[in-house]
């Protein structure tokens, strides 16, 4: 027989989850949006601690709550997005096809769901850090190390796609380790002037500049 | 305690959700987003799979699916910061350069 709290609790984590994506899906404004999804990240970290996982809830507040939608709400507080303009859709036909491949997915979910077999769970205690820890640095090292290399990857490609770069010149070359900056970063005066200057140290970059020359010579006198 | 199947249609709710929003939404912060809920059904549903099996190798498939997540927000926000800059637009149907 069900009990009640954790049916209560279920209940109203599940029914906070659920409109919390709603209205996710709803809000044109992209910053509520957000809230909404950070929403659905508490209630679902709530769920986890009712399935005995509290290492994972902790992650997924710290992690998800945290820091992707930080990132998020950082982006769009960045790109100053307004609400989203009310366009005709280019594809007209496409919001009833996702209502209706909406109903197909739950249709199918509800049957798989129908034809499992109800069985009576154990209480277990599997989310302890301990067993999380002992099983990622054993049997699953290899994924875990994977892991990191695809945070490396994500670490360079994201550098790579917000650098903004001086224009080269056809002929240029770049010596590995040597510096290459525009003229505006390393002369203010030359204000939106993006021509590569190309050199292995400051000194350098300050003598093929022809700046500072002057103020080392009274250095050194 | 509560049937599994009560989890697994909340997960399957949720990630129609996500489904639905990818879809008929326009932004490409929201169908990142959206994109983001569905990958918390799935974990949820290996939560409940970890927890009722009793068995951990679910929850860190979790631990690895927000690993995965988390770079994908490092890059997909770079791309679409680039997308920005260079089109001075969010929409994903102005950026059609590539469609035949």
């Amino acid at each position: 027989m069900l009990d009640l709290i954790p049916t209560f609790f279920f209940v109203l984590f599940g029914a906070l989850a659920v409109g919390c994506a709603l209205s996710m899906v709803v809000q044109r404004n992209p910053l509520y949006s957000a809230i909404s999804l950070i929403g659905v990240f508490v209630s679902l970290a709530c769920l986890y601690v009712m399935l005995a996982a509290p290492f994972i809830a902790a992650v997924q507040v710290i992690v998800y709550a945290g820091a992707i939608m930080v990132l998020v709400v950082f982006v769009i507080m960045l790109l100053n997005v307004e609400e989203e303009v009310q366009r005709p859709l280019r594809l007209r036909y496409l919001v009833p096809v996702a209502v209706a491949l909406a109903f197909v997915l739950i249709a199918e979910v509800a049957f798989m769901l129908s034809s499992i077999p109800r069985q009576n769970p154990i209480p277990s205690n599997v989310g302890s850090t301990l067993s999380i820890g002992s099983g990622l640095f054993t049997e699953y090292i290899l994924p875990f190390e994977i892991t990191s290399v695809l945070i490396l990857m994500a670490i360079v490609g994201a550098m790579t796609l917000a650098r903004r770069t001086a224009i080269l010149s056809p002929t240029a070359r770049v010596v590995p380790g040597a510096q290459v900056l525009t003229r505006q970063t390393v002369d203010p005066r030359a204000v939106g002037d993006a021509t590569a200057v190309e050199s292995d140290t400051t000194e350098e970059a300050e003598r093929l500049m022809g700046l500072g020359s002057k103020a080392r010579r009274s250095d050194g006198e | 305690m509560i049937p599994l199947s009560w989890y697994l249609a909340l997960s399957a709710v949720l990630f129609t959700i996500g489904v639905v929003g990818v879809i008929i939404k326009r932004n490409a912060i929201s169908m990142f987003m959206c994109i983001e809920l569905m990958l918390n059904a799935v974990n949820l549903t290996f939560v409940a799979f970890s927890s009722y099996f009793n068995d951990v190798t679910g929850q860190l498939f979790v631990f690895i699916v927000m690993t995965v997540a988390a770079a994908e927000a490092a890059v997909g926000l770079g791309i679409i910061i680039t997308v920005f800059r260079n089109r001075e637009s969010l929409d994903v149907d102005d950026a059609s350069l590539l469609k035949f």
